[in-house]
């Protein structure tokens, strides 16, 4: 590889612009491909594979060939509502599994920089912060406040906007008095099941870090079954 | 696997080349069976044999380290070498998972 393109790749990696690495195994050339844009020279007749590996989202060797795919997706979006203890350790642990995390919180002491530093925090309602945040079936939701103000907006929208993963933290009578509600919102109990809640697979574990692991453990398993 | 744009390998491996290490870049190309690391993975290694990363699950680290060292030494722009099931003799390099990886290297320059 030549120095010029790992500057490329790491000016992609930080711009969060997603691309492909192509790399022929003969000779070592490696180029970055960009989607939307047309490879060159060697690579040009493999335009196709490359852009198919591409959407299906996996690395691998162009079969019959030697040349190599290896591809950068933007990260998943995850939204937390609920700038919490629970949500401090869970954006920890996102840091290294590829998701992309957003906090909203409409109480002032809790959406703090000083206490969550280097993360976008959005000190509003729910509903409000939802208008200039692009969701879609891509997006998962995990609601953190049990505080039916605040949760049950951002449940709706997420229901509405069939994102694939949806929780919500709470004891099995909260989640059933929330069900209800939904319920009365007019949301079918197809879509209601569809939450998890309470949420988190069963570690056994009590503490904050120990509850922000259960979810983030369902959050991958369920990333992963999409 | 989708991989990261948190994932610093490449970053790291910048860092290495302004500091005037020579870098190979290892990464998993191929895998049958079971293997622990998935195509992508990538690990750097500098010319004294540094190492930052992974391909495996410290089954085949080292004979990749001493192949990157080879290719610095000779000089090489590329190879790709494969590791197989070991047999049961531990000291053997290979792949205790069952699993087979091939790997390709590569020398920045």
């Amino acid at each position: 590889m030549k120095l010029k393109t790992l500057e490329q790749i790491i000016k992609n990696k930080s711009s969060k612009e997603e691309f492909a690495i192509v790399t022929n195994l003969q000779n070592g050339e490696s180029h970055v491909f960009e989607p939307g844009k047309k490879l060159t020279g060697d690579f040009e007749k493999f335009q196709k594979e490359v852009e198919n590996f591409f959407k299906s989202k996996k690395n691998g060797i162009i079969e019959n060939s030697d040349i190599f795919v290896e591809t950068y997706i933007r990260p998943i979006k995850v939204i937390i509502i609920g700038a919490v203890h629970i949500a401090q350790y869970l954006v920890d642990f996102a840091k290294s599994l590829n998701f992309e995390i957003l906090v909203i919180d409409p109480r002032g002491y809790f959406a703090t920089s000083q206490r969550f530093p280097d993360l976008k925090i959005i000190n509003r309602w729910p509903d409000e912060a939802f208008k200039e945040i692009e969701t879609n079936e891509n997006t998962a939701l995990i609601a953190l406040t049990h505080d039916p103000k605040i949760d049950d907006p951002a449940l709706q929208h997420a229901l509405n906007k069939k994102f694939y993963y949806i929780g919500a933290l709470g004891s099995k009578k909260t989640h059933q008095n929330r069900c209800q509600r939904l319920k009365e919102a007019g949301f079918t109990d197809e879509q209601i099941n569809s939450i998890h809640g309470p949420i988190g697979i069963k570690l056994g574990g009590k503490s904050a870090p120990e509850i922000a692991l259960s979810i983030i453990a369902q959050l991958v398993s369920e990333t992963y079954n999409k | 696997m989708r991989n990261s744009f948190d994932e610093k390998i490449l970053d790291e491996a910048l860092d290495w080349i302004k500091t005037n290490q020579k870098v190979v870049l290892a990464t998993v190309i191929q895998t049958w069976g079971s293997s622990p690391r998935q195509v992508g993975s990538r690990m750097i290694v500098n010319e004294n044999g540094d190492f930052s990363g992974s391909v495996s699950g410290g089954c085949v680290e080292t004979a990749v380290v001493r192949e990157c060292i080879d290719l610095i030494k000779e000089n090489k722009p590329c190879k790709k070498i494969e590791f197989k099931v070991s047999n049961e003799s531990a000291w053997e390099v290979g792949l205790a998972c069952g699993g087979e990886i091939a790997v390709y290297l590569e020398q920045v320059n």
